[in-house]
């Protein structure tokens, strides 16, 4: 269903209001300049009443690279995954907040590109050979907390969701 | 040497400082608290990247420690004098055609994340 998203003339661009005590009273949600929202344990302003899901998992710090949210129904049977840009009807009935859960399946970005992989310990081949590339062709480098560094062909690399690897052709050796 | 600005502010970030420092003809990068790959020991240390021809090598990666890494590296220069400081390199021979500077860098680098 296309949630309804518009704010009318009337709209209350003063009233600010919480969607988890609207859902506790089984009341309809009005329209309101200010929606607190519950993701996980934290309470986040909204300032429309239809944001997208990765508009949401922003207000936490969380990307849909590594996270998914779940609109939490009072009814617990209601529940639902939101994809990222999908548009929520923070008015719709018995809303009662959000949560957010790590994906098994995360995307990590190669070469500016996004692709699938399992979260936890890969190898830098395994890494490579989403784009082709393996380790005696090409240098894995990891762009965290500063520029791009290459990664030992050796070691695990630690896979959350959203990290960023870029690839160089090998060019040198002992000698 | 004058080093293309475009490829010097790219260095910048792998660094606290970067600053160019001319010794016998050639113009060297010097920067300050490198950031080495994952696996090295320290984690940063003072280098001095030579892009040009040096010691028999198309270009070379001065370090003020011999750093442990997770391989072996032949270090067959200690206590080069550059600059009133000592340095130290291992034996890594880079062959890249024209490449950038941040490039050449890299490819140093990764002489601590690879076998040989």
């Amino acid at each position: 269903m296309v949630p309804d998203c518009k704010q009318t003339e009337n709209d209350n661009q003063e009233l600010e209001i919480d969607l988890r005590e609207f859902a506790e009273r089984g009341e309809a949600v009005p329209h309101a300049g200010v929606y607190r929202v519950r993701i996980d344990d934290e309470t986040v302003k909204v300032h429309t009443p239809c944001p997208t899901g990765e508009e949401l998992l922003q207000k936490v710090g969380k990307r849909p690279c590594g996270f998914e949210l779940i609109a939490e129904f009072y009814h617990h049977h209601e529940n639902s995954v939101i994809e990222p840009e999908e548009k929520v009807d923070l008015r719709q009935h018995g809303l009662k907040g959000f949560i957010t859960a790590q994906k098994e399946i995360v995307t990590i970005f190669i070469n500016d590109k996004p692709y699938h992989i399992e979260r936890g310990q890969r190898t830098v081949a395994e890494i490579l050979s989403k784009v082709g590339q393996t380790p005696e062709g090409y240098i894995l480098m990891e762009e965290k907390d500063g520029p791009p560094l290459p990664l030992p062909p050796n070691l695990p690399v630690k896979i959350c969701g959203c990290e960023t690897f870029h690839t160089q052709a090998q060019s040198g050796g002992s000698s | 040497m004058a080093y293309p600005s475009t490829q010097t502010d790219d260095l910048k970030p792998y660094c606290e400082k970067l600053s160019v420092l001319p010794e016998g003809g050639v113009s060297f990068l010097m920067m300050e608290n490198l950031r080495l790959p994952a696996g090295c020991q320290p984690a940063m240390c003072d280098a001095l990247l030579c892009p040009v021809a040096k010691d028999g090598y198309p270009s070379r990666l001065y370090l003020s420690v011999q750093v442990a890494s997770t391989y072996t590296r032949n270090w067959n220069c200690s206590n080069a004098r550059i600059g009133e400081r000592n340095w130290f390199a291992f034996s890594w021979r880079v062959d890249l055609p024209n490449p950038t500077l941040p490039q050449l860098l890299i490819a140093h680098l990764n002489g601590f994340a690879k076998e040989k």
